[in-house]
């Protein structure tokens, strides 16, 4: 098979992540998520748990300023060091699934890249999360509110698209229509159309 | 409060939240600011045509001051001398950057203290000070940080102390000299002083203060320092500095121009060439030494500085033709009571504290016309406050990540390579390094000028 990059974008409880490692399971290609952070912790020299405080998280601006492409804020380096680590791994034909990262924008170069955000109805989102997170309504809306806003922010920051705007996108999905299942089937299809019209 | 006043306030203010809020490039803002001054405030508040004319200040092109001056002279407006000046250092940089200049000579260094952690420490602390005299702290910083991490992956020490030592001479480096800091350059050639009152002035509390900060930092770091498995160095595994060079012809070329550099500033008061004529004769020898590569170091230059500075030029001289400067040096002189101390406590440390969290270009550009105005009504000698200024603004950058262009290079460098500093790590030993200069420096100024 020729090199297939599939970037995944997700609304929290859309089942963005689930979609990701099943397509990474059909496809059997490794998927990047947080183990981009692994990777990054090992390079830094600090523990997983520290990287992550700062993975997909937006910098506070008036603590940070960015100098000809430098930045002091641990925020965007993180983010910098995932981007080169993608590249990395693109430029040397790699195929895998990535989650999140402004993949889409960020690989875009590749015609390799087939670019996927998962979106979902409101409600379907929130009774995943509650189930999931064990939260309560209220709750699992709010967790729900503000992890979406932390993504927002960060794509927004790195990309000049806007995050979950369709024109930005390969394809974007309702995972909430069809349910988790089918909608992985779905997206294969779509996948291996694609794959097929690049390899022609 | 007229309406050309209050315009000028929105759009400074507004320049200065966009610059902080970084949405928007620093250049297309100030820019952008910069024309709604023009228009709004000079065209349509004002009606006034002189007003552009010499906020523009494109006739001084045509004036002989302009590239020979006798006698130094204040300049109003665009500060094209510092603009031409920054632009000519910078085709200088790149070419000897190009050349590997900077990556031999920290290489070169490092081998004559045989690559011993502490005098590495200590030497190179000495080197961003000398270096960032002549050459802008960020070019020093992005090659010292670079080279302290690759020596610390050898030496199997931890760069974070060094690199913040660096960042730190780095800035005390540039208070030393008229070229050395962007402030200092607006506040030269804004207010005719030469390379020389510079390095008599400000290049003497820089001395005093670099033998204090490097034992004070020596002291601090010293147990953060030590190389794991003892001091022993096998430096036959190291590149060699003779390997940093890329071509020997340019890399001789290019440091006889640094060298000439160093001697047309040193001696500009006595050959009376302006900062404008330097920096246009080094930057057409560079290119026309750099033959067919001439283009590509053009290329490279950072153009986006140069417009950040046309904008913030006009925007500051938004507020000065309005009479908004005028004010706030009113303010200083009425709540100093004429007192030149408090005067000139009140000018270091509000330009330190400031300059910690903002810009301090914007700053010091902003700054000028005030201290100009205040020595005019209140008597005390320009130069007293113009030290003042620059001390504030250079040494105050220092306390924060976000004060200095150097810092956010260093800390940057040094989080792409493992080493990530937070706000707590470098505040923690760096902010009261930058206390204790501003206390020298304040000592020094009443001692000496009063």
């Amino acid at each position: 098979m020729s090199q297939i990059i599939i970037s995944v974008g997700r609304e929290f409880g859309s089942g963005g992540r689930v979609i990701a490692e099943e397509l990474a399971k059909r496809f059997n290609i490794p998927i990047y998520d947080r183990h981009l952070i692994t990777e990054i912790a090992e390079k830094m020299g600090m523990t997983a748990e520290e990287v992550e405080k700062y993975d997909e998280a937006p910098k506070l601006k008036i603590l940070s300023r960015r100098v000809n492409g430098y930045s002091n804020s641990i925020e965007d380096n993180v983010a910098e060091m995932q981007f080169n680590i993608l590249e990395e791994k693109a430029k040397k034909g790699e195929s895998f699934v990535v989650v999140g990262r402004c993949a889409e924008t960020k690989l875009k170069k590749y015609p390799a890249l087939i670019s996927l955000f998962i979106l979902g109805d409101t409600d379907k989102k929130v009774e995943r999360v509650m189930k999931l997170y064990e939260l309560n309504e209220e709750e699992a809306r709010h967790f729900m509110y503000k992890k979406d806003k932390k993504r927002k922010h960060y794509h927004n920051y790195h990309c000049t698209g806007s995050w979950g705007d369709s024109r930005l996108y390969d394809l974007s999905i309702n995972s909430s229509r069809l349910g988790i299942d089918k909608t992985v089937d779905m997206l294969e299809t779509y996948i291996k159309a694609r794959a097929a019209a690049m390899g022609k | 409060m007229t309406a050309a006043q209050i315009f000028a306030i929105i759009i400074f203010v507004g320049m200065f939240i966009m610059i902080v809020l970084d949405k928007i490039e620093r250049h297309y803002v100030t820019l952008g600011s910069g024309i709604l001054t023009l228009i709004v405030v000079f065209g349509i508040c004002m009606r006034s045509g002189k007003a552009v004319t010499d906020t523009l200040a494109l006739k001084g092109f045509f004036t002989k001051d302009f590239w020979y001056q006798v006698t130094e002279s204040e300049s109003k407006g665009i500060n094209w001398a510092t603009i031409i000046f920054i632009a000519g250092m910078m085709v200088m940089v790149e070419g000897m950057a190009k050349a590997g200049f900077f990556r031999w000579l920290c290489m070169k260094i490092a081998f004559l203290v045989k690559c011993k952690t502490i005098p590495i420490f200590i030497t190179f602390m000495v080197m961003a000070a000398v270096l960032s005299m002549f050459i802008d702290s960020i070019t020093v910083i992005m090659f010292l940080a670079a080279v302290t991490v690759e020596l610390a992956q050898l030496l199997k020490f931890n760069p974070v102390p060094m690199i913040l030592s660096e960042i730190f001479c780095a800035n005390l480096g540039g208070s030393a000299t008229m070229c050395g800091d962007p402030p200092n350059i607006i506040v030269g050639t804004s207010l005719g002083f030469s390379f020389f009152d510079f390095l008599t002035n400000t290049g003497l509390i820089a001395g005093i203060s670099l033998i204090v900060s490097v034992v004070f930092l020596y002291f601090v770091f010293r147990k953060e320092l030590a190389t794991e498995g003892g001091a022993k160095v096998d430096m036959s595994k190291f590149p060699k500095p003779s390997e940093a060079i890329t071509n020997k012809k340019d890399f001789i070329i290019s440091s006889i121009i640094f060298a000439c550099a160093v001697i047309l500033l040193i001696t500009h008061a006595t050959t009376h060439l302006t900062v404008a004529s330097i920096g246009l004769f080094i930057a057409a020898i560079t290119l026309i030494t750099s033959g067919k590569h001439a283009l590509e170091l053009l290329k490279k230059v950072d153009y986006k500085t140069l417009v950040f500075f046309i904008g913030l030029f006009i925007v500051v001289s938004g507020l000065e033709e309005t009479g908004i400067l005028k004010l706030i040096a009113n303010f200083i002189g009425d709540i100093s009571g004429g007192d030149v101390r408090l005067m000139i406590a009140i000018i270091l440390w509000v330009s330190a504290i400031a300059s910690a969290f903002v810009d301090n270009i914007p700053f010091a550009a902003t700054m000028v016309p005030i201290i100009q105005s205040l020595s005019e009504t209140s008597g005390v000698p320009i130069s007293t406050l113009a030290w003042s200024l620059a001390i504030g603004t250079d040494i105050g950058g220092s306390a924060t990540p976000i004060g200095a262009s150097a810092n956010v290079v260093g800390t940057s460098v040094a989080a792409k390579n493992g080493h990530p500093i937070g706000w707590g790590r470098y505040c923690k030993k760096i902010a009261p390094a930058t206390v204790i200069v501003l206390a020298i420096s304040t000592v020094y100024l009443f001692v000496r000028y009063l």
